[in-house]
C-alpha cells in the first residue's frame, strides 16, 4: 500500500548525507511532500560515495543515497545566489517543516536560521540535528556517527573482553537512533502546531540523542556506582551467552541461554550430557563461573554443524539461537524476511531495479511501498511551475543563470 | 481551567502491555504528555526482573535497572488477567484508549486476539523479535539474537575474531523508535479518519534496516560489508590508546582537513613518525585500506598520543577542525563540558530511593517545554486505584452521552 497518511504535509528539506535524509524519508514513505533541496555544485556526500550499481561512479547511480531519499522530490539550486534564497522563501512559505542536520552555524549562514525562516513563516517547525547541539563549548567539535559513538560511552562499551574499545562496525547512531528520535519529534511539533497554532524548533543533538540508548548501562552506573568491563558477547547474567563458530570458516551462530530449562534443552540438543547432569552448572550464577568450559564444549558441538542448522535444531527445542547473519545471507536466504516481503523491488532512470528494504512494520497487514529517490534536480521545474507559478521561460532562465543547477 | 500547558501528547491514553521490546517506546509518548498505563498481572509484569537490580531494593514491587530506566513518567495498574473480571476490565481500559502497544511472546499476559476483538477504532501495535508472521515468528529471541539475525553484528568486531554484539541492548532502541514513530503516524492518520491501524514491527527487520550501506553494497556490487570494514575502512579509522584513555580518529583522504590536520599538527611537534606519512602509499585509498596500513598507523599515532590526554586531544580536535573525540566512560559523561553546558541530565526521584538518580534528558530539545520527567518508574499498582476512578467517570460520562 502507499498510505497518504501525511498527505498535505510539506519539508522544504535540507538535510543530507545519513542521518538527516533517513529521518525525512519516513514522512515521503507516509506520503508528505518531501522537497530535497540540494546542490549539484556540492552534491550531497551519499550521492557522491557508493556503492553505485555495477561499481560505476555517477551522481545518481548511488545505492545509500538511494535508500534515504525514497519518495522524495528534488530541488537542486546554488544555495549562495541571492535568488535561489528568494525561492527557497517562497516554498517555506508554503511550507511546514524546515530540516537540515548541518553543523551549528550554517544555516544562519545560508540566510535560514531559525529567527529568519520564522520571520517569513511564523508557525514552521524548524529541525536543526547537529552532533553536539547548537551552542556549547564542544558545539564545533566536527562529528560522523563513530565520534558520536565515541563520546556516548557505546564505543567504550562494545568491544572484546579483556581488550580495547572497539565501537560499532558502522556509524550506527545515524541509522535509527537519531533519524527515528528526530521522526518522533517532527510529528510531536505537528501535533502542537494543531493544538496550539504554534510552531516549534528541535535542537536534536545527536549525542544527547544517542545517550538515550545507552539508557540501560547509563542508569546502572548513576544507580549502583558501577561500570562494567567491556564483555564481548556475553552477559553479565546469563550463560552460555555468546556467539559460537560453526561449520565453516565464517559461519556463526549466537546462542543466548537465559533459563535453567533453556541451559537443559541446549545440553540435550547439543548431547552435553555431563554438563547436563553437573549440579554445579544447573544455576546461571554457576554456569557464568565456569563460563570458559560451557563455550568450549557447545564450540565443539557447533563446529560440526552450520549455522543455520544450530539455529534451527536449537529454536526447535526453545533455545534462543540466531545465525550470524551478512547482507547476503538477509537477501538471499532468510526465510522470514522473504516471507513477510521485506525487499522490495523499485525500478530508476539509471539505477535500474534494484533492491530496497521495507519500513520494518506491516501496517494492516500489508507493506508500505516505497517510490524511488529522485535525480538530481529531477523535480526543480516542476515545483517552481506548479507550487511558485513560475514560467517555463522563468525556469529556462533560471537554468541558465545557474540558479538552477 | 487547568494550569497545566498542553502538551504534544496530552488527553491520549495508551496502554502499555510491553515488556522490553516496546517499552521504550511508549516512554517517548509519557515523556511528551500521553497518560501511558502499563497492565500488569497482580503479581507485576516480569520486565521488573531483567536484571540488574539495585542491591536492597524488593524488584518485584520496584523494579531493577532495565525497568526504571523504560518505565518512567508511566502508570502502573494490577489485574488479575486470568480472570474474566480482570479481562473485562482491561477491555474498559482498552475501550478508552487510542493506542495499545504489546509485546507477543510466552510471557504476554493476554493474547493480541483479545486485544484486536475489543469494539471501537484505535492503534496496535505489536513489537516483537521477527514479527507476527512467518517461519521464524515462533523463534524466542534476546537482544543477542536479533542483532545477529539483524545483521549488524556481522559488521561490528575485528575480522580474525567473531562478530561482535553492541553494548547497550541496541534491539530495543531500534525496534521501540521504529515503533514509536510509525505509531505516531498512523496515530495521526487515526485521528483524522476514524479509522484504526494494526502495526505489526518485527525487530529483526529494525534492524535490517540500520544496517548503514551494506545492503546496497551487496545489491549493487555484490560485495559483503564485513567487520573491522577490511577493504573499506580507512586505516586511521580506530580507537587509539592515549596517556588517560582512548581517543577516536577519522583521518581518511576523504576527510582532508583531518588527515592534513594531524600531518601538520606531528610536524609542529617534530614527531619523527611523520616522515613516513609522507610516502606516497599513504596517498592512496585502497591501499591505506589494508591491514597492514592499519597496523602501522596505530603503532605510529599511539606513539605520538603516548603522552597526551583525552582532554588534550579534545582539545586540538577543536583547534585543528579534526574528526576525533574522546572515548567516554559512562562515568565521564556528567563530567562533559557540553553536557553540562546544556545541563543534559535529569534528576529523578526514585521509589525506593533517598536521594535523586540521574537520568539521561530529552533526546531532542524543543523550544518549549514540553517534554518532561514527572515521575519516576512506579511501583507495582501504583496508579490502580485512580485509574479505576478515572475510567468509572469516563463511563460514566460516555453512559450519560448515549
Amino acid at each position: 500500500m502507499f498510505p497518504q497518511f501525511l498527505k498535505g504535509i510539506r519539508f522544504a528539506d535540507l538535510t543530507w548525507a545519513g542521518a538527516g535524509p533517513f529521518s525525512t524519508k519516513l514522512f515521503s514513505d507516509f506520503g508528505a511532500e518531501i522537497i530535497k533541496v540540494e546542490s549539484g555544485s556540492r552534491v550531497d556526500p551519499v550521492r557522491a560515495g557508493g556503492p553505485f550499481k555495477d561499481g560505476v561512479a555517477g551522481i545518481n547511480r548511488s545505492g545509500y543515497f538511494a535508500s534515504r531519499n525514497t519518495g522524495k522530490k528534488s530541488l537542486a539550486m546554488n544555495l549562495k545566489s541571492r535568488k535561489s534564497r528568494d525561492i527557497l522563501y517562497d516554498i517555506i512559505r508554503t511550507s511546514d517543516v524546515v530540516s537540515n542536520n548541518f553543523g551549528p552555524g550554517a544555516m544562519e549562514r545560508l540566510g535560514l536560521g531559525y529567527d529568519e525562516v520564522k520571520a517569513i513563516k511564523p508557525d514552521i517547525i524548524y529541525l536543526s540535528m547537529p552532533m553536539y547541539g547548537e551552542d556549547g563549548p564542544l558545539a564545533n567539535l566536527l562529528g560522523v556517527g563513530m565520534t558520536i559513538s565515541a563520546v556516548t560511552g557505546l564505543m567504550w562499551q562494545t568491544g572484546y573482553q579483556g581488550e580495547g574499545p572497539i565501537g560499532p562496525g558502522t556509524h550506527f547512531p545515524d541509522h535509527a537512533a537519531n533519524p527515528y528520535h528526530a521522526a518522533f519529534a517532527m510529528m510531536a511539533a505537528l501535533r502542537h502546531r494543531r493544538a496550539t497554532g504554534r510552531g516549534l524548533k528541535i535542537d536534536l543533538s545527536q549525542v544527547e540523542s544517542t545517550i538515550n540508548c545507552m539508557g540501560l548501562p547509563f542508569l546502572e552506573y548513576a544507580m549502583t556506582g558501577r561500570e562494567r568491563e567491556r564483555m564481548g558477547n556475553r552477559s553479565p547474567f546469563h550463560a552460555p551467552h555468546s556467539i559460537f563458530a560453526c561449520q565453516g570458516s565464517d559461519d556463526w551462530c549466537a546462542i543466548a541461554v537465559e533459563t535453567d530449562s533453556q541451559w537443559q534443552a541446549l545440553c540435550q540438543v547439543a548431547g552435553l550430557t555431563e554438563l547436563a547432569d553437573d549440579p554445579a552448572l544447573t544455576h546461571a550464577a554457576g554456569r557464568l563461573q565456569q563460563v570458559e568450559r560451557i563455550e568450549q564444549a557447545v564450540t565443539l558441538w557447533t563446529r560440526r554443524h552450520g549455522a543455520k542448522q544450530v539455529m534451527m535444531l536449537l529454536q526447535a527445542a526453545g533455545v534462543p539461537a540466531g545465525m550470524v547473519m551478512n547482507s547476503r545471507h538477509l537477501m538471499e536466504e532468510d526465510e522470514q524476511l522473504r516471507h513477510r516481503g521485506y525487499w522490495q523491488t523499485l525500478d530508476h532512470p539509471e539505477i535500474g531495479e534494484s533492491q530496497f528494504t521495507s519500513p520494518p512494520f506491516l501496517l494492516d497487514g500489508e507493506r508500505v511501498n516505497l517510490r524511488r529517490p529522485p535525480l538530481l534536480g529531477e523535480h526543480s521545474g516542476d515545483l517552481l511551475q506548479q507550487l511558485l507559478g513560475y514560467s517555463a521561460a522563468q525556469v529556462q532562465a533560471l537554468r541558465q543563470e545557474g540558479v538552477l543547477e | 481551567m487547568s494550569t497545566q500547558p498542553l502538551r504534544p501528547y496530552t488527553g491520549i491514553r495508551i496502554i502499555d502491555l510491553t515488556r522490553e521490546l516496546g517499552s521504550y517506546a511508549t516512554r517517548l509518548f509519557a515523556d511528551l504528555g500521553a497518560e501511558v498505563i502499563r497492565v500488569e498481572s497482580k503479581q507485576g509484569r516480569g520486565d521488573r526482573q531483567q536484571p540488574p537490580d539495585v542491591a536492597g531494593l524488593d524488584s518485584h514491587r520496584f523494579g531493577g535497572v532495565p525497568y526504571a530506566f523504560l518505565n518512567a513518567n508511566k502508570k502502573s495498574l494490577t489485574l488479575d488477567l486470568a480472570s474474566s473480571a480482570g479481562k473485562t476490565v482491561l477491555a474498559d481500559l482498552i475501550t478508552h484508549a487510542q493506542i495499545v502497544v504489546y509485546e507477543a511472546g510466552e510471557q504476554a499476559d493476554v493474547s493480541l486476539a483479545d486485544i484486536l476483538a475489543v469494539p471501537g477504532a484505535r492503534i496496535v501495535t505489536s513489537v516483537s523479535y521477527f514479527g507476527l508472521t512467518g517461519p521464524y515468528s515462533h523463534f524466542v529471541g534476546t537482544d543477542l539474537i536479533a542483532q545477529s539475525l539483524g545483521g549488524i553484528a556481522w559488521l561490528s568486531g575485528e575480522p580474525d575474531k567473531p562478530p561482535l554484539q553492541l553494548a547497550g541492548q541496541q534491539s530495543v532502541f531500534v525496534s521501540s523508535l521504529y515503533a514509536a514513530a510509525a505509531t505516531a503516524i498512523a496515530l495521526w492518520d487515526f485521528e483524522a479518519t476514524g479509522h484504526g491501524h494494526v502495526l505489526d514491527v518485527s525487530a529483526q527487520e529494525a534492524i535490517a534496516h540500520s544496517l548503514q550501506n551494506a545492503i546496497q553494497v551487496y545489491d549493487l556490487e555484490k560485495r559483503i560489508s564485513s567487520r573491522g570494514g577490511e577493504g573499506v575502512r580507512d586505516a586511521t579509522e580506530a580507537a587509539y590508546a592515549c596517556k588517560d584513555g582512548y581517543v577516536f580518529l577519522a583521518a581518511p583522504l576523504s576527510l582532508p582537513a583531518s588527515w592534513n590536520g594531524i600531518i601538520q599538527w606531528m610536524t609542529e611537534e617534530g614527531f619523527d613518525g611523520v616522515a613516513r606519512l609522507h610516502e606516497p602509499d599513504w596517498a592512496d585509498r585502497a591501499t591505506r585500506c589494508k591491514a597492514a596500513m592499519r597496523s602501522e598507523f596505530k603503532l605510529l599515532f599511539e606513539r605520538f598520543v603516548a603522552d597526551k590526554t583525552k582532554q588534550e586531544m579534545r582539545d586540538n580536535a577543536l583547534k585543528r577542525k579534526l574528526v576525533m573525540a574522546p572515548v567516554s566512560k559512562l562515568a565521564d559523561l556528567q563530567d562533559d563540558p557540553q553536557l553540562v553546558y546544556r545541563q543534559y541530565f535529569q534528576q529523578v526521584s526514585m521509589p525506593g530511593f533517598d536521594h535523586t538518580i540521574a537520568f539521561p534528558g530529552a533526546p531532542y530539545r524543543l523550544s518549549e517545554p514540553l517534554w518532561q520527567i514527572e515521575r519516576g518508574p512506579p511501583e507495582s499498582g501504583r496508579d490502580s486505584e485512580a485509574v479505576l476512578a478515572g475510567l468509572a467517570a469516563s463511563q460514566k460520562t460516555a453512559g450519560g452521552q448515549s
